[in-house]
């Protein structure tokens, strides 16, 4: 029995995308300069397939998964997170945000801090994830290495500046259905497989309760909007509801700005990343 | 006999690291030369790396310059062809494919086509080459060479073709995408290349050599997949995907006789007929603004 729905337009080749992707992790780290990376490890599916591609890239001994569990996240979570150390033999260190969230929302913003929304909180807690990561790179000695699926990133289920930080992303084309075919392929757990997807802010949350609608039509859906330049008639045509279209379509075009480098206000003969155009990892001049 | 050893040389240049890509194909060049290879094939920008935008400007050589020369000393009794950023005297910057034989810069090809769609941008930071011509060479037959995108316009290897090319070499940083599974192999732009050399072999009778790199330059990555084919659109070595390594093939140059004598293709061509309607499509064209 299959372990998830899989669309049929959406089967990948997994061999050369782990090829392409465990390429990619190397290539970037050697432009850079660094032999290390490390990673949130959450005890879902994307981090936990992009732990397994790390170290198939570079040996586990080069890979550090930082577990950052917040006070009510679940255990289970935390079970299945270091099922994934367990199994890659990987480095791995706990380090529990509570007292940082905490701090902020019942301490350091005052009186008010109390009454902040789930959504505030899930923010906050996504950025100090992010803060407590870039803190333990350098220590490490390695690259925060970004585990967003083409699916988030496109509808903008993302924390920007939080989870969508990294240095570099080798999954970020890959939509959750194709990710979870990489993630059969590489031997992950099948519980973390099978599980639903979950941002885990707060008990029982689950993505696709959250946003209204199964990864397995909101793929398939990005698919042919997006990659196959499909028209919203002819998505009619093919049978997708307009409404859902058109809801989708709005989450793409409002998620634009999270998924590009801030403006910066033209002033000067050479401006970066107007006219000013060198790669991310430029060789110093001479070498 | 006939036969001539091509090596093809499907590297992974170092993005804007000329130095250290120099060092690599003087190694390459070497090896191959000791291996016997009549012709050394590196990919296109092997010297500079693909995806340098600004970088273009300061990795570009003229054709005087003296790292060419000492790595065209090196090809004493071989061919080579190698591909960097040419600066011209009035400091426009081309991709260029050179081909160094015996010591000597005999030819330089600049890419044509520029791909400025898509994931490319290149007609931002280049300018397009005008020519394309079949070259004479120490292998015995003259040479056509192109440079990855010159291959996905249909004229470039009939014009080389026409013009007495009898291998057509094609170097290219042909980035990979589309690993649905319905493609051969797993990857669409190795399915669409594979389709297009066979058919240039068969159409117009020639060898065909493509030597693509391998490696990953910011986002995208390099699938290698290099090949030879012969002038009957049979395939006579192809090299692994993404894998880094120099991969030989032999070829019998007497192959291209016997192609031509049995399917007189080229023969039966009309180019005055072409110029004819080209002039013609041109002058409507023209009318229509």
């Amino acid at each position: 029995m299959a372990l998830f729905e899989l669309p049929p337009e959406l089967a990948i080749d997994t061999a050369v995308a782990r090829r392409i992707m465990v390429g990619f992790i190397r290539g970037q780290l050697r432009q850079a300069g660094f032999e290390r990376a490390l990673l949130g490890l959450s005890g879902g599916i994307d981090s936990a397939v992009v732990a397994f591609l790390v170290a198939e890239a570079i040996g586990p001994e080069r890979l550090l998964c930082a577990l950052l569990p917040y006070r009510t996240s679940s255990e289970a979570s935390l079970e299945d997170a270091r099922s994934v150390v367990d199994r890659l033999g990987c480095a791995s260190r706990v380090v529990d945000i509570s007292s940082i969230v905490d701090g902020y929302f019942e301490g350091a913003l005052g009186p008010d801090g109390a009454a902040a929304s789930s959504l505030r909180r899930g923010n906050f807690m996504a950025r100090a994830r992010m803060a407590v990561l870039y803190d333990l790179s350098v220590v490490w000695g390695g690259l925060v290495v970004g585990t967003g699926n083409k699916t988030e990133v496109l509808i903008g289920y993302t924390t920007h500046f939080g989870d969508d930080a990294c240095a570099f992303d080798p999954v970020g084309d890959l939509y959750k259905s194709q990710l979870r075919q990489v993630a059969v392929d590489l031997g992950i757990p099948e519980r973390i497989i099978t599980k639903p997807p979950s941002a885990d802010l707060w008990p029982g949350q689950t993505d696709e309760a959250e946003v209204g609608f199964s990864y397995a039509e909101l793929d398939r859906l990005l698919y042919w909007m997006v990659d196959r330049r499909r028209s919203a008639e002819e998505l009619a045509e093919r049978g997708f509801d307009p409404r859902f279209v058109e809801r989708v379509a709005r989450m793409v075009a409002g998620a634009e700005f999270k998924r590009q480098v801030p403006p910066i206000a033209k002033l000067g003969p050479r401006t970066s990343g107007v006219d000013y155009l060198y790669p991310r990892r430029r060789p110093a001049p001479g070498s | 006999m006939q036969r001539r050893r091509i090596a093809l040389a499907q590297l992974a240049p170092r993005l804007g690291r000329l130095d250290e890509n120099l060092a690599v194909h003087r190694d390459v060049l070497a090896h191959a030369r000791a291996d016997g290879a009549d012709l050394v094939v590196f990919p296109e920008l092997g010297l500079t790396g693909y995806q340098l935008q600004d970088l273009s400007a300061e990795v570009a050589m003229a054709l005087d310059d003296p790292r060419l020369a000492a790595l065209a000393a090196e090809t004493t009794g071989c061919s080579a062809i190698v591909s960097f950023v040419e600066e011209a005297p009035d400091h426009r910057l081309f991709i260029a494919a050179a081909l160094l034989e015996d010591g000597a810069l005999r030819h330089v090809h600049r890419k044509i086509y520029l791909p400025t769609y898509g994931l490319f941008d290149e007609r931002r930071f280049f300018a397009a080459g005008q020519v394309t011509r079949a070259i004479p060479s120490r292998l015995g037959v003259p040479l056509g060479l192109a440079v990855c995108e010159d291959f996905w316009h249909l004229t470039v290897p009939l014009l080389l073709a026409l013009d007495g090319a009898q291998i057509l070499v094609n170097v290219s940083s042909s980035p990979g995408r589309d690993v649905a599974a319905v493609n051969e192999v797993g990857l669409g732009t190795a399915t669409s290349w594979r389709a297009l050399l066979r058919t240039y072999a068969a159409l117009t009778t020639s060898f065909v050599v493509f030597c693509n790199r391998v490696g990953v330059d910011e986002s995208v990555t390099f699938w290698g997949g290099s090949e030879v084919i012969g002038p009957d659109g049979e395939t006579i070595m192809q090299a692994p995907l993404h894998d880094e390594g120099v991969f030989m093939a032999e070829i019998d140059l007497a192959d291209v006789r016997r192609e031509r004598v049995t399917l007189p293709l080229l023969r039966d061509e009309r180019p005055e007929m072409v110029r004819r309607q080209l002039e013609r499509i041109l002058r409507t064209r023209a009318d229509e603004g």
